[in-house]
C-alpha cells in the first residue's frame, strides 16, 4: 500500500518535473511577468442608518486576461454616532462601531482606451465589479453581496489612478427586524502594477 | 595531515566551499536568466504601444525579424525590436514565432491544460447549502493551488458560511482530476478534507456540527473563459463526523479560477 502511494507520487512528482519545452518555453526566461496589482483608497462610506464615514481601504488584484480580474478587497471605517443614536442613546460600542468589510470579486473591464497626453498613450478603461463577502458591524457578521463599476487610468506605465463605486448590500437585525441595507461607497485609490 | 594545521585551515576551505557554490549559484541565475530572442515567421506582427487593445499599433514586425521579450501581461508580451524600441505584441501572434532552437515560443489559445502544467491557481467561489443542518447557508471561499501536471491540481481552501442564525468558517485540502482538461468545457472530480467551525447565534440552538473534521467530494464543470481563466460549477457532498454521527452536507457553488 505504502509503495503504491509512494509510486504514486513519485510519478506525479516526475510528470511535473518533465514539462515539456515547448508547453512552457518562456517560462526558464527572464523577463516580467506582470499580472498582480496592489492598491490603496481613501472614500467615503455611507452606512445605511448610520451616517457617511470616511474609510481605508486596500485591494489585491490579479489580471486573468486582458479583460477580466480577481481582486480581493479590505476596507474599514468607523461609525459616529447616528442621529437615532443621539436622541436615544448609543446601540452598541467599543470594536463594534468598526466597519470592518473584505470581498472577492470579479471584474470585467468594459471599455478600454488611451486617455490623456498627446503622444503618449495610456490607457483607461471603465470596469464592473460583482462578487460576496463579508461585513463585520454593530456585532453582526453578514453574508454580503458587492456590485459596483470603476474607472481607471494608467498614468505611469505601472501605476493606475482609480475612482470607485461600490454598493455593499446584506440582511440585519440592527435596527429593525431583518431588512436588507444598502452601503453606497465612493473611493479614489492608486495600485502598481508589480 | 596534524589536527592543529587542518584547524587553521578549515574557515578558508569553508570560505571556499562557499565562494564555489555562490558562483555556481551565479552562473545558474545567469543561465536561467538569459534574455530570449525571438524570430517571427508570420508575414508581420502588429506591435500596440501598450498592453491593450486600445492601444495603438505604430509598428509592424517583419518575418525574419528577431524580438526580445521584456515582460509579460496577460494576453500581451512587451518586446524589444532590433532598433531598440519597445512595444507590445498578442500572446497570440507570438505563439506564432519560433525560438533559436526552431520551437513554437507559446502554445495557441487552445489545449487548456497542457498549457497550465506547473501553474498556480487562485479561485474564488460561492453557494449555498441544500442540505442538511447547514440548509439554505449562504458561503464563500477562497482557494489557492498547485497544478503540477496538466490533469490534476492541489488546493487549500478557506471559507466562511452564513444561515438562518449561524455563522461559521471552514478550511480544507482537495485533490482536482480534470482528465480531459485539453477540452473547452471540461469536468473534474474532487476529494478532501478538512475542519468546519460553526457556532449559532445567539447562542441558543444547540448545534450537532460544532467544531469538527469533515471530508468532501464533488463533480463539477470547468468553461475556460481564456487560457489561464475559467469558470466553474460544482455539487459537493461533506459528511461531517460530529459527537454521535456522521452529519451529510451538500452544497451547490459557482467560481472563477485564474491561473499564472
Amino acid at each position: 500500500m505504502e509503495n503504491r502511494l509512494q509510486h504514486f507520487l513519485l510519478t506525479i512528482a516526475l510528470a511535473g518535473a518533465c514539462a515539456t519545452p515547448c508547453a512552457k518555453a518562456l517560462a526558464d526566461a527572464d523577463y516580467d511577468n506582470e499580472f498582480v496589482e496592489f492598491g490603496l483608497s481613501a472614500g467615503v462610506l455611507n452606512i445605511e442608518d448610520f451616517g457617511s464615514e470616511l474609510s481605508l481601504g486596500a485591494s489585491l488584484t490579479v489580471k486573468a486576461s486582458e479583460d477580466f480580474f480577481l481582486q480581493v478587497n479590505y476596507l474599514q471605517a468607523e461609525a459616529a454616532l447616528s442621529s437615532f443614536e443621539k436622541s436615544q442613546g448609543q446601540l452598541f460600542s467599543g470594536s463594534d462601531r468598526d466597519f470592518q468589510h473584505y470581498d472577492l470579486l470579479l471584474g470585467v473591464n468594459l471599455f478600454q482606451a488611451e486617455f490623456g497626453r498627446e503622444g503618449e498613450p495610456n490607457l483607461a478603461s471603465f470596469y464592473l465589479v460583482g462578487g460576496v463577502g463579508d461585513t463585520t458591524f454593530g456585532g453582526e457578521q453578514s453574508f454580503t453581496y458587492t456590485v459596483g463599476a470603476g474607472y481607471q487610468w494608467a498614468i505611469w506605465s505601472n501605476y493606475l489612478i482609480k475612482l470607485d463605486y461600490r454598493d455593499y448590500f446584506y440582511q440585519t437585525s440592527l435596527m429593525a427586524e431583518e431588512k436588507t441595507v444598502h452601503n453606497g461607497h465612493v473611493s479614489i485609490g492608486m495600485s502598481y502594477v508589480f | 595531515m596534524p589536527q592543529s594545521y587542518l584547524k587553521k585551515i578549515r574557515p578558508l576551505l569553508l570560505g571556499f566551499v562557499l565562494y564555489a557554490s555562490s558562483q555556481a549559484q551565479l552562473s545558474a541565475a545567469e543561465t536561467a536568466g538569459e534574455r530570449v530572442t525571438l524570430q517571427v515567421i508570420d508575414v508581420y506582427a502588429d506591435v500596440h504601444a501598450g498592453p491593450g487593445r486600445g492601444y495603438p499599433v505604430f509598428y509592424a514586425v517583419e518575418q525574419g525579424e528577431a524580438i526580445e521579450i521584456i515582460a509579460k501581461r496577460p494576453g500581451w508580451y512587451e518586446i524589444r525590436l532590433q532598433n531598440g524600441r519597445t512595444g507590445w505584441v498578442t500572446a497570440k501572434q507570438i505563439s506564432r514565432t519560433v525560438q533559436a532552437t526552431g520551437e513554437p515560443a507559446d502554445l495557441p489559445e487552445v489545449s487548456f491544460g497542457n498549457y497550465l502544467k506547473n501553474s498556480f491557481l487562485l479561485g474564488l467561489s460561492s453557494g449555498v447549502f441544500t442540505s442538511g443542518e447547514l440548509k439554505n447557508s449562504d458561503h464563500w471561499t477562497f482557494s489557492l493551488g498547485y497544478r503540477p501536471i496538466s490533469w490534476a491540481a492541489l488546493d487549500a481552501e478557506y471559507g466562511k458560511l452564513y444561515g438562518e442564525d449561524v455563522r461559521g468558517d471552514y478550511y480544507g485540502i482537495n485533490l482536482i482530476v480534470e482528465p480531459f482538461s485539453q477540452w473547452r468545457l471540461s469536468p473534474y472530480l474532487l476529494v478532501g478534507a478538512g475542519e468546519m467551525d460553526v457556532d449559532s447565534q445567539p447562542k441558543l440552538v444547540p448545534l450537532e456540527i460544532q467544531k469538527s473534521d469533515f471530508n468532501n467530494m464533488a463533480f463539477g464543470l470547468n468553461y475556460y473563459l481564456g487560457r489561464n481563466f475559467l469558470m466553474r460549477a460544482e455539487y459537493r457532498t461533506l459528511t461531517v463526523s460530529t459527537d454521535n454521527k456522521d452529519a451529510d452536507l451538500a452544497t451547490w457553488k459557482i467560481g472563477f479560477n485564474t491561473f499564472f
